[in-house]
């Protein structure tokens, strides 16, 4: 497949805390292919965040460290490369949004600046061929009055506002790779589909890469291409998103597709796993997830399971289909 | 009546047994703070000293010209002392001696005695003055926080113009206008210092109402009693307890620093007054200024190193 | 918008700082009638020293200061002559109060600005060093420092630097020369110890001021963000972090200076020696000149009371989201 862009091989980050060592990432693999939408989902704490910020490197560095894998991105390895190599990706190449755009801003800046700021230290354009760029780019993102919002502060602009500016900002370079994480988790319904809208277009448009971390699977539905299942710092299961929906193999996955409320049936309860999310200084022994499986086994307690191919692009980690 | 009384105890006592938890919490927390352990030990050893340290020391008045500047013990200072009868000045080496095992002042007095004595005064200050100052700084700051409105901005204003005085032009003033005697200036102490307190209250009071967690509890049907004693007092009380201990080393300064330029009170032999008396002999007998000196920085310290554990532990965002 | 809501906000802050001001008068003006001892008194006690008979001068003090008056009068008369500029008249010097002010804030205003220069600039890098490099040893250290710093009795601090350097040592002078002009190497070498003793203290409270506005702001989601955007590490810290912590830090310096500067300032005028308004306010308590003692602190509260009124706007006009509401 040479028109993968981005492949993450068994990557491991952990965070050396007093308390001990939680192992955020442990083992993930997966490849971003140009012009897809890549979901990453799964629930809070399963290590998709950290995932993404591995890429960049952009964890607290003590504590986390990546102790193991690579990250290769145009034959650089981004786990082991430079701190000013990996600057010059950032921002430039490859480009992140963050999910609360109410605390991602700078607060004392303006918009204009901070925008400004990135083009001019990434393209080599003066300061009224950066201002214009930025308009042009808050005109793309639906924010009527660029002109004015550039010198508005963040807290003078809307929820919604403030992720369309961030989005904006990330696409300021032209990057070639776009991470989401969890973009529509802290807004409403009405913003939350604006924003997969822009999302469909930057795809349609731009036919730009995207990796999407969220927890719903409804947005996987509506945006991806191909999904990763994540569970406890490792990808449980990997697949087409029409496959995952339609025929997902991991009980994980499985459970996730039944939480999905139906509107069409009447029900007494909410569907959910039972169980919580492990406690990430005490993972459980052999599969992370057997403790809430409905289908465990005696073997799941004692070893983790292996990575099974179903299919070209459908990959599993579940002792069932041994 | 008696059904109520009993009711009380039980509830008093649940509240003692669980609240004994807490505590063990947090003291296990602020042990792990070195710092604030040595702080701790280090006021215990001066409560200690101020406390029965006078029963075995020689009288801190006792006023003996012949054994006036004499060092610490391991020291030697050479005194030129002038002979009447032949018109010179001789130079004697004179060795520190285990009678004075930290010299003595220009009158002979015992520095060791001094020093205790002085932990007394200092503890004593502290203590009542931070009281005064606490109690006063709390009721005013409760009180603005629950009646609100009129008397809340009156008493704010009050504050404001209380705390735009720097705090220790006014204490001298008030000590200069009032006479400089220990109950006066304990008393301006704490009549000037507690108007950070009343601030701290009042905005924790009224942040406190509003917290969800008292919404969620009354939202579970608790009622305005139980809020108040389970839920908002405990946490002023930590607060309290914080503001207490960094509030001392202050007023133990302030004490000092009045009785150091003099307008302390010279019945009392304060810390801050031996350090005056130092000040003068520099060249002749340099402990008489050391000696306090470090048992002010001391305790001072030990009392900041407590304060900002304590803080620490009591903050449960913090990671210890 | 925008600015005439700065100016309304100026408006409103100033005649909050007058209604203050008042109170200041009067809490001053009660203090020191309350007092055991009247004015008449205290000069009394200054002219028996002299061998005046106290009788004759009771009546003539009661009648100059208009002590006969009742108590109101004698309220309005004292804020009359505060606005007209007269401070009373101080005995021991034989001077109008506020001629002695005029001659000795010089030295004052020289000390506390130099120590605060002294203080900020040293401490604010301190604090930022610190913060960035949390859980160092570098840190350890810095922080040990800066609590040894606020714990150190500035006036023990200032005698032990005499002893060690004038005394033992000999590189400064243990008397202040007033001969000499004010920003002359000489004198700013005899400033030297004093600026230390004084700004010690400050200098360690604005480490940790710095550092902890710091680490409140390093954690912050808009920090990954400038990362993420691939800015320099120094462009991270020293722009968008500290941009943040400046906020709150300026208005704690500020409000610092009024409740502890003024006191240490106070204190360190007396060990050096040098002929500030804690000096001058120092001399005239034993010589129980009240004058001179009431208009210090009064001054020394209306310095307060500026300093705060401009931290405060300054605050308001640097922070957009104050602005802009």
């Amino acid at each position: 497949m040479d028109n993968v862009i981005l492949k993450v091989s068994n990557l491991k980050t952990y965070f050396f805390t007093r308390r001990g060592i939680v192992k955020a990432v442990d083992g993930v693999d997966f490849q971003l292919r140009r012009g897809e939408c890549l979901c990453l989902v799964g629930e809070s704490g399963c290590g998709k965040t950290v995932t993404a910020l591995s890429i960049l490197r952009l964890f607290d560095s003590p504590p986390g460290k990546i102790v193991d894998g690579q990250i290769s991105y145009n034959s650089l390895d981004l786990a082991e490369c430079s701190s000013k190599q990996l600057r010059q990706i950032r921002g430039k190449d490859i480009a992140i949004v963050f999910q609360e755009a109410q605390s991602a801003l700078n607060p004392v800046l303006t918009i204009g600046d901070q925008i400004i700021e990135q083009i001019k230290l990434h393209l080599p354009l003066d300061y009224g061929k950066a201002r214009d760029r930025t308009m042009t780019l808050l005109n793309e993102m639906g924010i009527p009055s660029a002109e004015g919002v550039m010198s508005y502060y963040p807290h003078q602009l809307s929820g919604g506002m403030k992720q369309r500016v961030l989005i904006a900002m990330s696409l300021s370079c032209n990057p070639q790779i776009l991470i989401a994480d969890e973009p529509t988790t802290a807004v409403d319904v009405t913003i939350k589909a604006q924003i997969l809208d822009i999302f469909r277009e930057l795809k349609a448009r731009r036919q730009m890469s995207t990796i999407f971390i969220t927890h719903d699977l409804a947005v996987v539905a509506e945006i991806g291409d191909r999904a990763v299942v994540m569970y406890g710092g490792k990808d449980v299961e990997t697949a087409p998103v029409s496959e995952i929906i339609s025929n997902p193999k991991h009980p994980y996955t499985s459970g996730l597709i039944e939480c999905l409320p139906d509107v069409s049936k009447t029900a007494d309860r909410l569907a959910s796993i039972p169980g919580t999310t492990p406690n990430p200084l005490e993972m459980p022994q052999g599969c992370a997830f057997h403790p809430r499986c409905p289908k465990a086994m005696k073997i799941c307690k004692q070893q983790e399971p292996p990575e099974i191919i179903i299919s070209k692009e459908h990959k599993v980690s579940c002792h069932l289909y041994t | 009546m008696t059904e109520r009384l009993r009711d009380i105890v039980r509830r008093t006592s649940q509240h003692l047994r669980s609240n004994a938890r807490l505590v063990n919490y947090y003291w296990q927390r602020t042990q792990r703070n070195k710092l604030a352990v040595f702080g701790l030990a280090f006021i215990i050893f001066l409560i200690l000293l101020a406390l029965i340290g006078p029963l075995f020391t020689l009288d801190p008045t006792a006023v003996n010209f012949e054994e006036k500047n004499m060092p610490p013990v391991g020291f030697t200072i050479e005194q030129s002392i002038y002979n009447i009868k032949t018109n010179e000045f001789t130079t004697k080496e004179i060795p520190g001696t285990w009678k004075h095992p930290l010299g003595t002042d220009s009158k002979g007095r015992d520095m060791l005695a001094m020093i205790v004595s002085g932990a007394r005064v200092s503890l004593q200050v502290g203590l009542i003055a931070t009281g005064i100052a606490i109690i006063l700084g709390t009721i005013i700051g409760v009180l603005s926080a629950y009646l609100g409105g009129w008397a809340d901005n009156a008493l704010m204003r009050f504050t404001d113009v209380m705390m735009t005085f720097p705090f220790f032009l006014l204490l001298v003033l008030i000590v200069f206008i009032f006479g400089p005697s220990l109950v006066f200036i304990v008393l301006a102490i704490g009549l000037t210092g507690w108007t950070g307190i009343a601030r701290l209250i009042r905005s924790e009071a009224l942040s406190l109402r509003t917290r969800e967690f008292v919404i969620a509890a009354k939202a579970l049907g608790a009622s305005d009693n139980r809020v108040i004693f389970r839920h908002l007092i405990p946490n002023v009380i930590s607060l309290i307890i914080i503001i207490a201990t960094l509030s001392i080393p202050g007023v133990i300064l302030a004490e000092a620093a009045l009785s150091f330029i003099g307008l302390g009170d010279p019945t009392v032999s304060s810390w801050g007054i031996i350090l005056e008396a130092g000040q003068t002999s520099l060249n002749t007998a340099w402990w008489v200024a050391v000696e306090p000196g470090i048992m002010l920085f001391l305790t001072v310290l030990a009392f900041n190193f407590l304060g900002d554990g304590l803080r620490d532990a009591f903050d449960p965002k913090s990671n210890i | 918008m925008g600015k005439s809501w700065l100016r309304d906000y100026i408006i409103k802050r100033l005649i909050y700082s007058v209604i203050i001001a008042w109170g200041i008068l009067t809490i001053t003006f009660v203090l020191v009638r309350v007092g055991p001892s009247s004015p008449a008194d205290k000069y009394l006690a200054n002219l028996a020293a002299r061998g005046q008979d106290p009788a004759q001068v009771t009546a003539a003090i009661e009648a100059r200061y208009g002590l006969d008056k009742p108590i109101l009068v004698q309220y309005a008369d004292y804020v009359a002559n505060l606005f007209r500029g007269n401070l009373g008249w101080s005995f021991s010097t034989s001077m109008p109060v506020i001629e002695l002010i005029k001659t000795h804030w010089i030295y004052s205003f020289q000390l506390i600005l130099l120590s605060s220069l002294f203080a900020a600039f040293l401490g604010i890098l301190i604090g930022i060093y610190s913060a960035v490099k949390q859980y160092t040893k570098v840190d350890y250290a810095f922080t040990f420092f800066s609590f040894i710093g606020i714990s150190i009795p500035n006036f023990w601090l200032g005698i032990m630097l005499i002893l060690i350097f004038s005394v033992r040592l000999g590189l400064f002078k243990t008397y202040y020369d007033t001969t000499l002009p004010l920003f002359s190497l000489d004198n700013l070498k005899a400033l030297v110890l004093p600026v230390i003793t004084l700004g010690t203290g400050m200098l360690a409270g604005y480490v940790r001021y710095t550092r902890s506005a710091m680490l409140d702001n390093l954690r912050k989601a808009f920090v990954t963000t400038a990362r993420a955007k691939g800015l320099p590490e120094r462009t991270v810290i020293g722009k968008h972090v500290f941009r943040n912590a400046l906020l709150p830090l300026v208005t704690i310096i500020m409000f610092d200076l009024g409740s502890i500067v003024f006191g240490g300032a106070y204190l360190t005028e007396i060990i050096f020696g040098i002929p500030g308004l804690g000096q001058i306010s120092f001399n005239a308590i034993f010589a129980n000149d009240y004058p001179v003692v009431v208009a210090v602190t009064i001054i020394g509260t209306f310095l307060v009371l500026l300093i705060n009124l401009m931290t405060d706007i300054t605050y308001t006009y640097l922070d957009p989201r104050i602005r802009y509401d």
